[in-house]
């Protein structure tokens, strides 16, 4: 058995045994004079109550029972269709101590009612909705939770709800997971980005000294530069540069003197 | 150049530098620079015995010229020859003394440099020798404000503690960092490096130290906002749990991967020993006071 099959057969677990919950909540829950309240709550009971005795139908032995039955739920899914319009007269009601969210959501209750009665199984055969995908589990003979074969399309009907969630669960187990990634990531770039900053701190005194000694040696050589070129200008003076020539010709003059 | 004449050159830079009745001052600027060429040609000649020899007496000749730099630099080269010869002892001599020579310079950066390269030479071999090498480098560079340059030194250390297997002095080194970085506003570091104390002091399994560690910790402004923080409560939390899967989680998780990777190797041991026996000690200390039936 698939998570998929335990996950749908938990749901109707707990949705079989949630009319004792809610029966307590709903008794908390009704305020003292609200009449919506009591009657949402009085037809909301009945509708439980039609669904266990449509739940129990199908394990009579009789088919003469089988059928009393049905016909009992179609006659009270007519009577609490009528009191749907009663009931929504009320809501239109505004009663004190109600806040504009809880009136509104009264409201959808109530258009929500029909719905819910209409889809009380009695009997009569309901459209086919998602079977195709639920063959694997209806074809597993011995495992059975109270239902056969005639009631799958209602099973099929809870698993739409039950499937959606399961694949919201999915996205958001995938959309987590790739969060935790996204996280990791940025816990190493701010460790990085920690250290770069704290390393850029540490060079900054060393650049302040090398900008300062860099300096003075640049000084030093346009001061030496000027000096120098003070220098070779007085050396390339005119006037040594006759003596140069006068001394060269003097010396050419001995050479020549004494190669002759 | 022949291999006999570094040779040469010694003996004769010997001859110059020595005294008797013909030289009476020993001609040390002609000796050092002789010295100089004989240990190069050595050292091209892996002759490192006297390439090593030659570079000591070029450094004592630097020194009579009153140069220390150069003789400083002339006992580095010679010690690194040193450390390919195994001489320990002469390693951690010259380093000592090159760094010594730097501070008459009035250049502490390169003293401190000299010691650290000294004690990384030293770690394998004479690790003690190495650590009073690490401690005097950053004596050095706090004295003389560049805590900053420090931090290397410091984390150094203390994996040598670590491998000696020193914990409380590998946690106090820690500690010691924390407030280098603390006088640079370097929070990340030091943040670091309390989280790394507490993680040596949970590995030698003296849950009370790192405890009292952590709430010293929190003292610190600094500390308290930081991951590290979360990080380390976290882990004590698990620790007075008993909870050894919650322990291990914690050790891989991004905090501790980006502290030194001979921390993530202790954190990643953790826990060692019996954690439920701590957590069976905190639960009886918390069990008393809750006997109803005290009357007093």
């Amino acid at each position: 058995m698939s998570v998929i099959d335990i996950l749908t057969r938990v749901d109707s677990i707990c949705q079989k045994y949630d009319k004792y919950d809610v029966a307590k909540q709903r008794d908390s829950n009704i305020s003292a004079d609200d009449a919506f309240a009591k009657l949402y709550a009085s037809v909301d009971a009945d509708i439980e109550a039609l669904l266990q005795k449509a739940e129990t139908a199908p394990k009579e032995k009789t088919k003469a029972s089988t059928v009393a039955i049905n016909a009992e739920i179609r006659r009270t899914k007519a009577r609490l269709l009528e009191e749907v319009p009663k009931l929504q007269r009320l809501a239109m009601k505004k009663v004190k101590g109600l806040s504009s969210q809880e009136f509104a959501a009264r409201n959808d209750l109530v258009l929500a009612l029909p719905d819910r009665i209409q889809d009380i199984p009695d009997g009569t055969p309901a459209p086919p909705k998602r079977t195709g995908g639920w063959a694997a589990s209806a074809s597993r003979p011995g495992i059975k939770f109270d239902s056969d074969g005639r009631y799958d399309d209602e099973y099929f009907q809870q698993t739409e709800e039950s499937s959606r969630f399961r694949q919201e669960y999915e996205m958001r187990k995938m959309k987590q997971a790739s969060l935790d990634m996204i996280a990791e990531g940025l816990d190493t770039l701010k460790n990085m980005a920690h250290d770069m900053n704290e390393e850029l701190d540490r060079q900054v005194p060393l650049m302040d000294e090398i900008d300062t000694k860099v300096d003075k040696a640049s000084s030093d050589l346009k001061n030496t530069n000027v000096r120098l070129r003070d220098t070779v200008n007085q050396l390339r003076s005119s006037r040594n540069f006759c003596i140069d020539i006068v001394l060269l010709i003097i010396i050419l003059g001995i050479a020549a003197y004494l190669y002759k | 150049m022949a291999a006999s004449d570094p040779n040469k050159l010694i003996s004769k830079a010997d001859k110059l530098t020595r005294l008797s009745l013909t030289r009476w001052n020993a001609d040390w600027k002609s000796a050092t620079v002789l010295y100089e060429q004989a240990a190069n040609g050595f050292r091209v000649a892996r002759d490192y015995v006297n390439a090593k020899i030659a570079y000591e007496k070029a450094s004592k000749g630097q020194e009579m010229l009153a140069s220390p730099w150069d003789a400083a630099k002339h006992l580095e080269s010679a010690a690194a020859l040193a450390k390919d010869l195994s001489n320990w002892q002469e390693v951690g001599d010259f380093y000592r003394r090159a760094s010594e020579l730097y501070m008459e310079c009035g250049r502490p950066q390169p003293a401190s440099d000299a010691l650290a390269k000294g004690a990384r030479a030293l770690e394998d071999s004479m690790s003690e020798e190495a650590i009073q090498l690490y401690t005097d480098a950053c004596t050095i560079l706090e004295d003389d404000g560049r805590e900053q340059m420090a931090f290397d030194l410091y984390r150094a250390a203390t994996n040598v503690y670590i491998k000696l297997e020193k914990y409380t002095d590998a946690a106090s080194f820690m500690l010691r960092l924390g407030l280098a970085a603390d006088k640079c506003n370097a929070s990340n570091s030091q943040c670091k490096a309390y989280l790394s104390a507490i993680i040596i002091y949970l590995y030698a399994h003296d849950f009370k130290q790192a405890q009292q560690c952590y709430n010293d910790c929190y003292q610190i402004d600094a500390f308290v906002r930081s991951d590290q923080n979360r990080c380390a409560s976290k882990l004590l939390a698990a620790y007075s749990d008993g909870d050894v899967e919650e322990i291990k989680r914690i050790a891989q998780s991004s905090t501790i991967s980006n502290l030194d990777h001979v921390i993530i190797r202790l954190a990643r041991k953790l826990p060692t020993g019996d954690v439920s026996a701590l957590k069976s000690d905190n639960a009886e200390d918390e069990e008393q006071p809750l006997d109803e039936d005290d009357l007093t």
